[in-house]
């Protein structure tokens, strides 16, 4: 708690060399210094009340690019795993949404063979409202509930509306090889 | 009680008494206090090769030609000869004496290097089960290698690297295997490690640990290959199902048009690799589970996980050593590290993998306390070249050998950092393979000799121009015999380097001294042996 209160601390000082020296105008829904701001806000939200059994935080001093850790819910195939994502804010965050990729290889008709999540809050949903809590949050609801329906791969998203243990038996072998 | 060192004594000792329990081999070892190599021959008559080893049981040695093309072995016999008077002790040895073909027969000399490739001078595994030798032969370096094909930048590459296995008994070269465009770490047997019938190989530019194992045959098979993937079916596994997905991949293809030419082979992916996967998952439940409170917790993560996220995830495989038949003991460290010949001031970090679980078991940083209290208590474990070597029970440590640990206790204190120490000691694991000499001269439970100038572990060391005298233990004022390097007058030029190699027989009293100036000056040869 006290380190990232500091760290809050030591925000004005890099958002004003943001804004350069504009005097106290409001920012600019570009400036990096907001979406700097606005990330650190989020990280000491989720540092204080974290999601369950899900955890995230920036990778070195680059507050922009974190990396976010899951554990595979118990009950459904990905149980075991730890699944680590790649999470990158774009400049212009929150009005753009973060872009997610899965670091650890999964079966999962929402995630590409690249590691790409099809998520609707990541794309045409998003909204500034939502926190990296949220899509931590809904994130970890993929596990439980695929969205079929909207596969990105449609080979998987077949298989799991037609042949729901089949996908699951693979779905759990890909866990027990892939994100142990 | 007290025990004569008269060696009659001895032997009517041992005829009358029966040793304590378990004891029986370290009493008949204690005999080589009174058969020591005390006589030398200086410069002997000798071809001109390039020595590299006894095997292990004693049966051959080791040589290759001075063009770097073939493997050259000897048997060790023993110089016989005959004597017309009474006390032929007295006599002078006779003149042939003075070549090396009276004391080794040679068995035969095979060509192994192909065109543009020598032998690794430095490699050889002996395969204690089936006598079966394990050489390199390898093409020049090149440094500024691109990184292609999933190489990982900043390693050189070498085109073309063999590895033959060779029935040491007629010299058959039974089967061989070949990396290409690759590095493997061939100086001292440094990148392989011969375990029973496994042998493992660090690719360092494509970061695989290839799992092989000999044999009876003769055949190298492959068992598994870690790095990218765990299991050895991983592969096949991961492209059986992604074919599934491709095929639904193309069909959308097809369904914009763009014709049957889209076809997916595993695309370059940011995915962790195998190994790495289990490292990471394996360092994050550790601090999972260390905190229970979520928030500090999570404070906790940040700072010593996510912080350092991509530096684990940038650690490069450096060595490897088996510690049983399924557990690697791997060292980590950065890019840099991996072909430094100096590698001490990088950060490292050793990992115990079980290959058959596909488990990390632990994780250690080079300047772990803990890892180097087992290091200190369990010596004996990190020396595992293999279970049915009999003659490797023997190597002194300092986890059995009381003074092998007062010498290592003494330079514990004597160290003023000792997170310095630690890392210092934690610097030889993984242990070469088969670097030690199984030799009962370097037994320091019979013997006291300088750490500095002659030691068990195979290594060239700088010539010094006095002779390397060996001490008994039990006795500390009686010199039991010297070993000198170089010409018997002493060497008349004092300024050029000199560096000499010894070369024990693992059982026999007999020892080959090699001084050697630089710069191509044939080498001084001395035969050390009992008289």
């Amino acid at each position: 708690m006290n380190s990232s209160s500091s760290s809050m601390m030591m925000m004005p000082a890099g958002g004003s060399g943001g804004r350069g020296g504009g005097g106290r105008s409001w920012p600019s829904t570009t400036s990096v210094s907001s979406s700097g701001k606005r990330i650190q806000k989020e990280m000491s939200e989720l540092s204080s009340d974290p999601p369950p059994d899900c955890s995230a935080g920036p990778k070195g001093d680059n507050l922009y690019h974190w990396v976010a850790t899951l554990f595979g819910p118990p009950g459904t195939p990905y149980e075991g795993g730890i699944f680590f994502l790649d999470i990158t804010f774009p400049s212009d965050y929150p009005f753009k949404p973060p872009k997610v990729v899965f670091r650890t290889r999964i079966y999962h008709c929402n995630v590409d063979s690249a590691g790409d999540v099809s998520l609707d809050i990541l794309k045409d949903g998003w909204s500034p409202a939502l926190t990296i809590s949220k899509v931590l949050v809904a994130l970890r609801s993929i596990f439980t509930n695929p969205d079929a329906y909207k596969p990105r791969v449609p080979g998987i998203g077949h298989l799991y509306l037609a042949d729901r243990a089949k996908h699951d038996e693979l779905a759990a072998e890909w866990t027990l090889r892939f994100a142990r | 009680m007290f025990r004569s060192n008269n060696v009659a004594a001895r032997i009517f000792e041992r005829q009358i008494s029966t040793p304590a329990p378990g004891t029986s081999v370290h009493c008949a070892r204690r005999f080589y206090e009174n058969i020591v190599p005390c006589h030398t021959i200086f410069d002997i008559e000798c071809p001109d090769i390039l020595f590299r080893k006894f095997s292990d049981d004693g049966e051959y040695l080791v040589t290759f030609s001075r063009n770097h093309q073939d493997l050259i072995v000897y048997r060790p016999t023993w110089l016989s000869f005959s004597c017309r008077e009474d006390d032929c002790l007295d006599h002078d040895l006779p003149p042939k004496a003075n070549k090396f073909e009276s004391f080794f027969t040679q068995l035969y000399s095979v060509t192994l290097a192909a065109s543009g490739e020598l032998i690794c001078k430095d490699f050889f595994l002996y395969s204690e089960k089936n006598q079966f030798g394990i050489f390199a032969t390898s093409t020049a370096q090149i440094h500024d290698a691109p990184a292609v094909g999933g190489a990982i930048q900043g390693i050189p590459s070498i085109e073309k690297i063999t590895f033959h296995l060779v029935r040491l008994e007629d010299g058959v070269i039974l089967d061989e295997r070949v990396f290409c465009n690759d590095y493997i770490n061939l100086a001292h047997s440094m990148g392989v490690f011969l375990y029973d019938d496994l042998v493992a190989i660090v690719s360092l530019r494509y970061q695989r640990i290839h799992i092989l194992q000999i044999r009876d045959s003769g055949n190298l098979v492959d068992v598994r290959s870690i790095g990218e993937y765990c299991r050895e079916d991983d592969e096949l596994f991961l492209n059986s199902s992604a074919q599934g997905m491709a095929i639904t991949d193309r069909n959308r293809a097809n369904n914009i048009g763009n014709g049957l030419d889209h076809i997916h082979h595993m695309p370059e992916t940011s995915f962790l690799s195998g190994l790495k996967q289990r490292l990471l998952s394996f360092i994050f439940r550790g601090i999972w589970t260390e905190e229970d409170d979520p928030t500090s917790r999570m404070q906790c993560l940040k700072k010593k996980f996510y912080f350092h996220f991509q530096d684990y995830a940038d650690l490069v495989i450096w060595k490897v050593q088996f510690l049983d038949r399924h557990h690697l003991l791997i060292k980590f460290g950065s890019v840099d590290g991996g072909v430094a010949r100096n590698a001490d001031n990088h950060p490292a970090f050793f990992a115990v993998y079980n290959m058959e679980t596909t488990e990390i078991i632990s994780f250690y940083q080079n300047s772990a306390e803990e890892l180097y209290t087992l290091f200190e208590l369990f010596c004996d474990h990190f020396y595992s070249s293999s279970k049915n070597s009999f003659y490797m029970n023997f190597l002194s440590t300092h986890s059995n050998n009381i003074h092998a640990l007062d010498l290592l206790k003494c330079n514990k204190n004597k160290a003023n950092n000792l997170q310095q120490f630690v890392k210092k000691m934690l610097a030889t694991l993984p242990f070469n393979c088969q670097s030690q000499s199984p030799s009962p001269y370097f037994d320091h439970a019979l013997f006291r000799y300088d750490e500095k100038l002659i030691s068990a572990t195979d290594r060239h060391r700088q010539s010094t121009d006095h002779p390397i005298k060996f001490i008994s233990r039990r006795q500390p004022n009686i010199l039991k015999f010297k070993i000198k390097p170089g010409p018997e007058s002493g060497n008349s030029d004092t300024r050029t380097k000199k560096i000499s190699s010894f070369l024990f027989h693992p059982i026999l009293p007999l020892a080959i001294s090699v001084q050697q100036t630089l710069f191509l000056q044939p080498a001084v040869v001395n035969i050390h042996f009992r008289r």
